[in-house]
C-alpha cells in the first residue's frame, strides 16, 4: 500500500486505531494499574522522532504500556514529547505499520523507527453499524472507501465517490446537470418495484431518509425527482462502507434487504492545531456527442421522404417548402449542450485537541454553473462540527457531531439535450439581429424560450448526533445514541408567458409558477448495551440494544397563475389564482429491537449471531412487526499451527453467513381506505377523491442472503484477494400490482408470491507492486459478476405482469419483436410472425427477450508515488447492453442520427435502414414503432471509462510548519465504447450525460 | 467474578429496557395523515359526501374524453375525420389522429381508458358509500345518487363509441374488475339506458345550483335521447327529445348565434363550470390564435367551405386569421380565451339544438318527414339559412347529417359519431384520407390493458 499518502490522510485512522488499541487493552489495563502504581518513582520528561525511516511520521500514537491516560500523537514533523518513568515501555502504533514496543530504559530521547506492515490492514477496525470489527475477524462483507479514495475526486455527490471502487456496487448516473441524482443498486434488484431497491443510508449512524423530496412538476430538468441525498458533502466524510451479505445487515432488520450504506463524517484527531486549506477550480464538458446529420444530408432525407410519400409539401413543412433558409447549418449540440460549466470549490478546516477532547469544524463551498445556453449556477456550502471527549477515568465517552449543508440551484426548467438532437440543422437562427428571441415568423419553437422558465431550489439539511458511553464495569457499556435530521427545501419552475411562440399572445394572464415545499424532520433513540469477557481462550461479545424512529413529511405543492407581469412571477401574492395542488402532512414510526452475540475462539473460530426484531408504521395493525435474524461464521486458517509459519501465505480465512432482511419502502398509510382533497374546484367545492386501491393485508417483503467467501493474503499481505459467492433471494414481494385500467387505478400494493434470486462473485485484489522509499506503486481492483432471475412467480400467465417478466429470465428484460431486416420490395422493416397468423401481433408475436442488467463490471485503481509525486487513477468497466436512443421515423421534421443515411430507397437496396417517410406512410410508421421495441434497438453499451485521474504534488518547501500540495483532477476523462448514441451511462434517454470535469487544486496545511 | 457483572444497578436498567420494549407496541400505530379522510366518514357529511361526486365533473372537465383540451375528443376526434388540421412539430399528439395511425400505446388513448375508468371507479365508491351510508338524509342521498348514475351511463356512451365492446363498470371491487371481459356494444347500451333511467327517477326536477351545472331530470332525459337515437329506437329517442323541446320556459334556442355559448344561454342543457371564478373554457385556449401560421392546429378549410356563405354559424363560430398571403381559421364558438372578472362561458355538454336534430332524424326514421323537416328547418333558420329543399326520407337524412356537421362541429367528437351511425365513416374519410381504413372506426384498445388483462383480448381489429 502506498505509505505515503498515510501522512497526510491517514490522520482520520488515528482515532479508530487509538480506540481499537484502548480496547483490545483496557481490561488488562484496568487490572494491572495498581501494581503499576506501586513501582512508581520520579517523573520523567522524553521526546524523540518517529519516522518511516526516511520521512518524519506525524499522527503516529505513543503510549505507554499498562498506562491509558499517558499518550500523545507525533506532530507534523514526527516528534512528541511525553511523561514518563524512566522504567516505563512505549507502545508506538501507526495504522499500516507493526506496533512497537520500546522499552524507554532510563533515555530521555527515543527516536523511533517504524516499519512498514501489510498485514496491519487487517487490524483496521471496521465499522459495522451498531459495533465495529476487526477488518481479519470480520463475518460479513463489508465493502469500504475512505477520504483518501474520496480526495481524488472533482464530484459533489456521494454516490459519485463509489462509482467503480466497490464489489457489488452497482452506480449509474441519471444526469449531468448538477443537482441530479443517482440510481444505486448493491448486489442487484431485489424488488419488483423500481423505487423499493433503495439502501438504507446512515449518517453517523442517524437514518437518513433517501425517498425523494422532490416534485415533478419543479424538478423538470431532470428524469427523476430531487434526492436528498445531495445534501451529503462528500469532503466531509472519513468513511463509507457498504454493508451487503446476511450477516452484516441482518441487525437492520427490515430495511437491510437492499444493503446498508453507513456514512462516517471526519473527526477531530488529537495533537497541534492543524489548518487545511483546500481551493480547486476547473471546468464540465459534454464528453460525448451524438452524430448527427448535417444540412445538406437531412434535406435530402427529407426530400426523399417526400418523394417516397408522393406527396407536396405542406405550408407546415418550414424546413423544406423554402420558408428556412436551406443552407443554414447549426450544429445544435454545440450550441445547446456543448458549454463548458466551470467549477470551483473551496474547503477549510481546524482540527485538534488534547488527547480527552478532540474537535473538527471544517466549511465547503462549491459552485458549479451549467454547460447550457445562459447563466445557471449550482452552489452547495456547508459546515461540519465535530466533537469527542474522554473522561479521566476513560469510563464515559462522548462523540457529537452536526453537519450542516446548504444548496441553491438555479437550473433552466428544461433540459436541452433533446432538442439537441432532434432539431432540424437548418432551423432558424436563435436571436435577431436586435438580440431579442428570433421566433421566424412564429414558424418555430425556439428552444431558448426554455431559457425563460427556470428551476430553482434551495435546500437546507441538518444532520446532528451525539453518541453517549459509560463503562458500568469492566467489559459492560451502556451507550444512547440521540439523532435529529431536519431536511427543508423549496423548489420553484416558472412557466412565464414569454415560454410560448408570440404567435400565440399569451399574456402573463397565463404565467404561472409551480411551487414546492418540503419539509421532512426525524428523531432517533438508541439505547445500547454491550458487554465483552474474556472466556479461556475465547471473547464473548454480547450487544443488545432498541431503536425507536419518528419521521415526519410535510409537503405542499402549489401553483399561482395569471399576473400582471412576468416579473413578479416568484411572487405567489401576485398571482391572480393561487392553487394548492397538494398538501399533506405524513408520520413515519419504527421501532426495533436488535442484538448481536459474538464468540471469537482464540483468534481462529469465529461465529455471529445477529437478530432484530421491527415495527414500522407502513403496515396495518397485524402486519406491523416481523422478526430478522442472521449468521455468520469465520475460520481463520492461517491462525492454525500448521499454517502460521508459511512463507508465502500470510493470510487465509473462510466465512459464511446467511439470514433474512426485509424491506419496506412502500411508502405510508398504503393501507388505508381513504379519500384524499384534490386540486380540483367544481359548483364551490374543492374535490375529494379516493387516495387508491386500498389493500390492508399487505406485509414485509424478505430477503433471504446466503454468502460464502475466502480472503487470502500472500508474501506479508503484500497481494490481498478476497472472492465472495452471494445469492440473496427476496420473496413477498411488497408491490405496486399493475392492473388494468378497468379497476380504476393502474397499481394495487400487495404481496406478491414471486421469488426474485441475485446470485453473483465479487473479486477484489489489491496488490503493493512497488514498495520502496521513493516509489510505491499500488493495484486495486473490483469485479463483479451478477445474474438477477424471476425464480418462481405462481400465476404469472395469467397475471398483469405477463408481458414485463419471464420466470428464470433477469427482472430487467426487455420483451421484444424478433427483427427480421428489411423488405427488399418494400423497403420497409420486418419482424419475426411467431404465430404465422400473417400479421405483427401483441402480445403473440412480441416474445424475444434481452438482458439489460450488466453482465459484470468493475474497476480498477492504481496508486502510484514518486518522491513527491502522486498519481491515482481509475479505470471503470461495465458489461451490458442498452437501448439506442430513439428518434423517431426518418424522414419527419426531427434530425437523424448520420447512420439513417443509409436507408432504403429502391427495390433491391441493401440498407441498414428502412425507407424515410413524412409520417404519411402508416406502414412505416408502424414499422419505426416496432423496431423501437424489437431486439433491432437493443445493443452494446458496455464501456471502459478512465472514470477518475488525480496527480498532486508536494511542493519542497522546506519549512517545517507549512505543508503545500497542489493537485490535478479530473473525472470521467475519457471513455471507450462501441455504442453509437451518446454516452452509454443513462437510465432514461433525452437528458444530459454525466459531464468530463477537470479540475486543478492547491492545498494548504499548518 | 461473574455475578459482580449483574449487580443491581444492571438488573434496574435491564427492567427498565424490558417495561420500554413492552410499552412500546402501539408506538408504530399513527393516525391518519391531515390530508386524507377515511372513506365511511365522507358519505356521513352531506358537504364531503358531494365534494366526492363533484371531483368527478372536475376531473371529466380536466382530463380524459370530454376535456377542452388539446389532448380532448373535440380537438383529436376532429383531426381525426375532417375538422381539424394539426400544426407544428411532431410532438403535436394530433398528427398521428390527423394521419390515422393510431398505435395501441397511443399516449391519449391510453388516458381516455384510465382516466375514464378512474372516473367511473370514483362514481362506483361514491354510490356504494352512499347505499351504505345510514346518516346521510334520503333526499340528500338520492340527488347525489342519481347523478352518479347519470354520468356512468354518460361515461360509458362515449367509452363504447371510441372502443366497441367495453366492459361496464359498477363496483368498486378491484378483483372483480381487473378481469372483466368486453361487455357486446347492444348489452353496454342496454347497462346505459338502465342507468340514465334510474337517475331519471332519482334525478330532480330543477337544477340543484344556479347555473346548469348539476344534472337534473331534463339533462338525463335529454342525454337519453341521444343514446335512444344512437340504439336506432327512434320512437324513443323522439318522445325523450320532445319532453326536453316541450320545456320552453326553461329551454329555448338562442336566436343570437353570437350568444349561444354564452354562460346563461338557455339553450344549454347541461355544462361543466370552469375552475376558477373568471375563468373561460379549456376549448377557447386550444381553439383560438390570434395570428398565423397557427402553432397547434385550426380548422380543417374542407369544413369552412362546406359552409354556405350565408350561414351565420360560419360568421360567428369561425374566424379567419391571415398574414397577407395564407388563410387559417379556428373555431369560435367559444370566445373567452383569457380570465374575465367573472366567467362568460363554460364548457357545454348538452344543448338544446342537439335535441331538435336528435328527434328530426328520429322522425325521418319513423316516416314523419314533414316533422323532421320542420325540426331541420328550426335549426337552419336560426343559422339564417333558407328551409331545406330535401324531400325524400333519404335526402333528409343526409341533410340531417349535413346539418349536424355544420352546428355541432368541434363538440366532443359527434362527427365522427355520426358518420359512423350513417355508415359514410370510409367513404367520407377515405375520400379525403387514403391512408384509412375500415378498421379504424374503433380506436385500439390500450397496450397496457391487453398486456394486464387477457380477458379483454383479442384486440380491436386493425391494431
Amino acid at each position: 500500500m502506498n505509505n505515503f499518502s498515510f501522512y497526510k490522510d491517514g490522520k482520520a485512522l488515528y482515532c479508530l486505531i487509538l480506540s481499537g488499541i484502548l480496547l483490545s487493552f483496557s481490561s488488562s489495563f484496568a487490572r494491572n494499574s495498581v501494581q503499576q502504581f506501586k513501582s512508581t518513582f520520579q517523573q520523567h520528561q522524553i521526546q524523540g522522532t518517529i519516522s518511516d525511516g526516511s520521512d518524519p511520521m506525524p499522527g503516529v500514537t505513543i503510549s505507554i504500556k499498562s498506562k491509558t491516560n499517558s499518550s500523545t500523537i507525533s506532530d507534523y514533523n514526527g516528534q512528541y514529547k511525553l511523561s514518563t518513568f524512566p522504567n516505563d515501555t512505549l507502545v508506538i502504533s501507526y495504522i499500516g505499520f507493526k506496533t512497537l514496543i520500546v522499552p524507554i530504559n532510563g533515555r530521555q530521547i527515543v527516536d523511533v523507527k517504524l516499519i512498514y506492515d501489510t498485514t496491519a490492514l487487517q487490524e483496521v477496525r471496521i465499522n459495522a453499524g451498531y459495533y465495529s470489527v476487526k477488518e481479519s475477524e470480520r463475518t460479513g462483507n463489508i465493502a469500504r472507501i475512505t477520504s483518501k479514495d474520496i480526495e481524488t475526486q472533482p464530484v459533489t455527490n456521494v454516490l459519485a465517490t463509489m462509482q467503480g471502487r466497490m464489489a457489488g456496487v452497482n452506480i449509474i448516473q441519471n444526469t449531468g446537470v448538477p443537482g441530479g441524482g443517482f440510481d444505486i443498486k448493491i448486489r442487484g434488484q431485489n424488488s419488483i418495484r423500481a423505487e423499493g431497491n433503495a439502501p438504507l443510508y446512515l449518517i453517523d449512524g442517524v437514518p437518513y431518509a433517501s425517498e425523494t423530496i422532490g416534485y415533478n412538476q419543479t424538478a423538470t430538468i431532470y428524469p427523476t425527482t430531487t434526492s436528498p441525498l445531495n445534501s451529503i458533502n462528500p469532503d466531509s466524510i472519513e468513511s463509507i462502507e457498504v454493508l451487503k451479505d446476511a450477516d452484516a445487515t441482518a441487525i437492520y432488520g427490515s430495511r437491510g434487504a437492499n444493503g446498508v450504506v453507513l456514512i462516517t463524517t471526519k473527526k477531530g484527531k488529537a495533537g497541534k492545531t492543524t489548518f487545511r486549506v483546500n481551493a480547486s477550480t476547473g471546468t464540465g464538458t459534454v464528453g460525448k456527442f451524438m452524430k448527427l446529420m448535417d444540412t445538406s444530408q437531412y434535406l435530402a432525407m427529407r426530400n426523399q421522404a417526400f418523394q417516397n410519400d408522393g406527396i407536396p409539401f405542406n405550408s407546415w413543412d418550414y424546413d423544406v417548402n423554402g420558408t428556412w433558409d436551406q443552407n443554414r447549418y447549426t450544429n445544435w449540440q454545440k450550441e445547446l449542450i456543448g458549454g463548458t460549466s466551470s467549477i470551483s470549490d473551496l474547503q477549510a478546516s481546524i482540527s485538534g485537541g488534547s488527547e480527552r477532547t478532540q474537535f473538527l469544524i471544517s466549511s465547503s463551498y462549491h459552485t458549479e454553473s451549467t454547460v447550457f445556453p445562459g447563466d445557471f449556477i449550482y452552489k452547495k456550502g456547508g459546515s461540519q462540527i465535530n466533537l469527542n471527549h474522554r473522561s479521566e477515568d476513560n469510563k464515559f465517552n462522548l462523540t457529537f457531531s452536526a453537519g450542516y449543508n446548504l444548496q441553491n440551484n438555479d437550473q433552466p426548467a428544461f433540459d436541452f439535450t433533446f432538442d439537441s438532437r432532434s432539431l432540424p440543422p437548418n432551423a432558424p437562427k436563435l436571436y435577431t439581429s436586435q438580440g431579442d428571441l428570433n421566433w421566424e415568423n412564429g414558424t418555430w419553437d425556439n428552444p431558448l424560450r426554455n431559457l425563460n422558465a427556470k428551476f430553482e431550489s434551495s435546500t437546507n439539511d441538518l444532520v446532528a448526533n451525539s453518541v453517549l458511553s459509560y463503562e458500568l464495569i469492566s467489559g459492560l457499556t451502556i451507550k444512547g445514541s440521540f439523532g435529529y435530521t431536519s431536511l427543508n427545501t423549496t423548489e420553484t419552475r416558472t412557466a412565464p408567458s414569454s415560454l410560448f411562440n408570440p404567435i400565440y399572445n399569451i399574456t402573463s394572464a397565463n404565467s404561472s409558477l409551480y411551487l414546492n415545499n418540503t419539509g421532512r424532520s426525524s428523531w432517533t433513540i438508541e439505547p445500547q448495551i454491550n458487554w465483552e469477557k474474556q472466556i479461556g481462550l475465547g471473547k464473548l461479545e454480547i450487544l443488545f440494544g432498541s431503536t425507536f424512529q419518528s419521521q415526519t413529511t410535510s409537503r405542499l405543492f402549489q401553483i399561482g397563475t395569471g399576473y400582471s407581469s412576468n416579473s413578479l412571477i416568484y411572487n405567489l401574492g401576485s398571482a391572480n389564482y393561487i392553487k394548492v395542488l397538494f398538501n399533506d402532512e405524513t408520520l413515519y414510526k419504527y421501532q426495533a429491537f436488535f442484538g448481536r452475540i459474538n464468540y471469537n475462539f482464540n483468534q481462529r473460530y469465529i461465529i455471529n449471531l445477529t437478530g432484530r426484531r421491527d415495527g414500522s408504521s407502513r403496515f396495518g395493525s397485524g402486519n406491523q412487526f416481523a422478526n430478522f435474524a442472521a449468521i455468520g461464521a469465520a475460520w481463520l486458517i492461517s491462525n492454525e499451527n500448521f499454517i502460521k509459519n508459511s512463507s508465502w501465505l500470510s493470510f487465509a480465512k473462510i466465512r459464511s453467513s446467511y439470514g433474512t432482511t426485509g424491506n419496506d419502502q412502500i411508502g405510508d398509510y398504503q393501507f388505508l381506505n381513504t379519500y384524499s382533497n384534490t386540486s380540483g374546484k367544481y359548483d364551490g367545492t374543492i374535490g375529494l377523491e379516493p387516495t387508491r386501491l386500498y389493500n390492508a393485508n399487505f406485509g414485509w417483503e424478505t430477503s433471504k442472503k446466503l454468502e460464502v467467501a475466502l480472503e487470502l493474503g500472500f508474501f506479508k499481505d503484500r497481494l490481498f484477494t478476497t472472492a465472495s459467492w452471494y445469492q440473496n433471494r427476496s420473496s413477498n414481494q411488497l408491490v405496486g400490482v399493475p392492473l388494468p385500467g378497468t379497476t380504476g387505478f393502474t397499481v394495487l400494493q400487495s404481496n406478491l408470491d414471486a421469488t426474485i434470486q441475485n446470485r453473483g462473485l465479487e473479486l477484489t485484489l489489491r496488490a503493493n507492486n512497488f514498495s520502496r522509499e521513493n516509489f510505491t506503486w499500488s493495484t486495486n481492483l473490483n469485479l463483479t459478476f451478477a445474474r438477477n432471475k424471476l425464480l418462481s412467480f405462481p400465476g404469472l400467465e395469467s397475471s398483469t405482469y405477463n408481458q414485463q417478466y419471464r420466470i428464470g429470465q433477469p427482472l430487467n428484460i426487455e420483451i421484444l419483436y424478433q427483427y427480421k431486416g428489411i423488405n427488399p420490395q418494400t423497403g420497409i422493416y420486418e419482424f419475426e410472425d411467431i404465430n404465422k397468423d400473417g400479421k405483427i401481433t401483441f402480445p403473440e408475436d412480441r416474445q424475444k427477450t434481452a438482458d439489460l442488467t450488466p453482465k459484470y463490471y468493475g474497476g480498477i485503481q492504481n496508486q502510484l508515488r514518486y518522491k513527491r509525486w502522486n498519481l491515482d487513477f481509475l479505470f471503470q468497466f461495465v458489461k451490458q447492453k442498452n437501448h439506442i436512443y430513439p428518434m423517431g421515423f426518418a424522414g419527419q421534421m426531427s434530425n437523424q442520427p448520420k447512420v439513417k443515411m443509409d436507408s432504403w430507397q429502391v427495390p433491391t437496396d441493401i440498407a441498414e435502414y428502412q425507407i424515410y417517410t413524412t409520417g404519411y406512410n402508416s406502414d412505416v410508421v408502424t414499422a419505426e414503432y416496432l423496431y423501437n421495441r424489437s431486439d433491432a434497438s437493443i445493443t452494446d453499451a458496455s464501456y471502459i471509462r478512465l472514470k477518475n485521474i488525480s496527480l498532486s504534488y508536494q511542493l519542497p518547501l522546506n519549512l517545517n510548519a507549512i505543508q503545500c500540495k497542489i493537485t490535478l483532477q479530473s473525472q470521467n476523462t475519457l471513455t471507450f465504447t462501441k455504442y453509437k448514441d451518446g454516452d452509454p451511462e443513462f437510465t432514461s434517454a433525452g437528458y444530459l450525460p454525466p459531464l468530463r470535469v477537470i479540475t486543478a487544486g492547491v492545498q494548504l496545511t499548518f | 467474578m461473574k455475578t459482580s457483572y449483574f449487580n443491581g444497578k444492571q438488573f434496574i436498567l435491564i427492567a427498565v429496557l424490558q417495561l420500554l420494549i413492552n410499552s412500546c407496541d402501539s408506538f408504530v400505530e399513527v393516525d391518519l395523515p391531515k390530508s386524507q379522510l377515511n372513506n365511511v366518514s365522507v358519505f356521513e357529511d352531506y358537504a364531503t359526501a358531494n365534494a366526492a361526486l363533484t371531483d368527478v365533473y372536475s376531473k371529466i372537465r380536466d382530463k380524459g374524453m370530454l376535456t377542452g383540451i388539446d389532448t380532448g375528443l373535440s380537438n383529436e376526434l376532429g383531426n381525426y375525420t375532417d375538422e381539424i388540421i394539426p400544426f407544428g412539430t411532431p410532438s403535436n399528439s394530433s398528427f398521428n389522429f390527423y394521419n390515422t395511425n393510431l398505435l395501441a400505446d397511443n399516449p391519449e388513448i391510453t388516458e381516455y381508458w384510465n382516466a375514464t375508468y378512474n372516473q367511473i371507479y370514483a362514481l362506483n365508491a361514491v354510490i356504494e358509500g352512499l347505499e351504505a351510508s345510514t346518516i346521510l338524509s334520503e333526499k340528500n342521498k338520492t340527488q347525489l345518487l342519481g347523478e352518479a348514475l347519470f354520468v356512468r351511463g354518460l361515461l360509458h356512451f362515449y367509452l363504447v363509441n371510441i372502443f366497441g365492446d367495453i366492459p361496464y363498470i359498477k363496483i368498486t371491487d378491484y378483483n372483480k374488475n381487473k378481469i372483466v371481459s368486453r361487455l357486446p356494444t347492444a348489452l353496454v347500451y342496454q347497462n346505459i339506458v338502465s342507468d340514465l333511467e334510474s337517475s331519471i327517477s332519482l334525478l330532480p326536477y330543477n337544477y340543484s345550483s344556479s347555473e346548469r351545472i348539476r344534472p337534473s331530470k331534463n339533462v338525463a332525459n335529454a342525454f337519453l335521447s341521444r343514446v335512444y337515437l344512437y340504439m336506432k329506437s327512434y320512437v324513443e329517442a323522439s318522445n325523450s327529445a320532445s319532453s326536453i323541446i316541450n320545456q320552453s320556459e326553461l329551454f329555448e334556442l338562442e336566436q343570437n348565434t353570437d350568444k349561444v355559448f354564452l354562460l346563461n344561454s338557455k339553450e344549454t342543457i347541461w355544462q361543466l363550470q370552469s375552475s376558477e371564478p373568471g375563468q373561460n373554457t379549456l376549448e377557447a385556449i386550444t381553439f383560438i390564435f390570434e395570428s398565423g401560421p397557427p402553432l397547434m392546429l385550426a380548422l380543417n378549410t374542407n369544413l369552412v367551405q362546406s359552409f354556405s356563405t350565408t350561414d351565420l354559424r360560419k360568421s360567428s363560430w369561425i374566424k379567419t386569421i391571415s398574414d397577407g398571403t395564407s388563410t387559417w381559421y379556428h373555431a369560435y364558438k367559444y370566445k373567452e380565451q383569457n380570465f374575465t372578472s367573472v366567467s362568460k362561458e363554460y364548457s357545454i355538454i348538452l344543448r338544446l339544438a342537439e335535441q331538435y336534430l336528435i328527434r328530426a332524424e328520429a322522425r325521418a326514421h319513423q316516416g314523419d318527414l314533414i316533422g323532421a323537416k320542420e325540426d331541420l328547418n328550426t335549426i337552419r333558420r336560426r343559422a339564417g339559412l333558407e328551409d331545406s329543399s330535401a324531400t325524400t326520407q333519404l335526402e333528409i337524412l343526409d341533410a340531417i347529417l349535413q346539418e349536424r356537421r355544420w352546428e355541432l362541429f368541434t363538440e366532443h367528437g359527434h362527427r365522427f359519431f355520426d358518420l359512423k351511425r350513417f355508415n359514410k365513416i370510409d367513404s367520407v374519410i377515405s375520400a379525403i384520407k387514403p391512408g384509412w381504413n375500415t378498421n379504424d372506426a374503433l380506436l385500439p384498445i390500450p397496450q397496457n390493458e391487453i398486456s394486464t388483462n387477457p380477458n379483454l383480448r383479442p384486440q380491436n381489429p386493425g391494431y
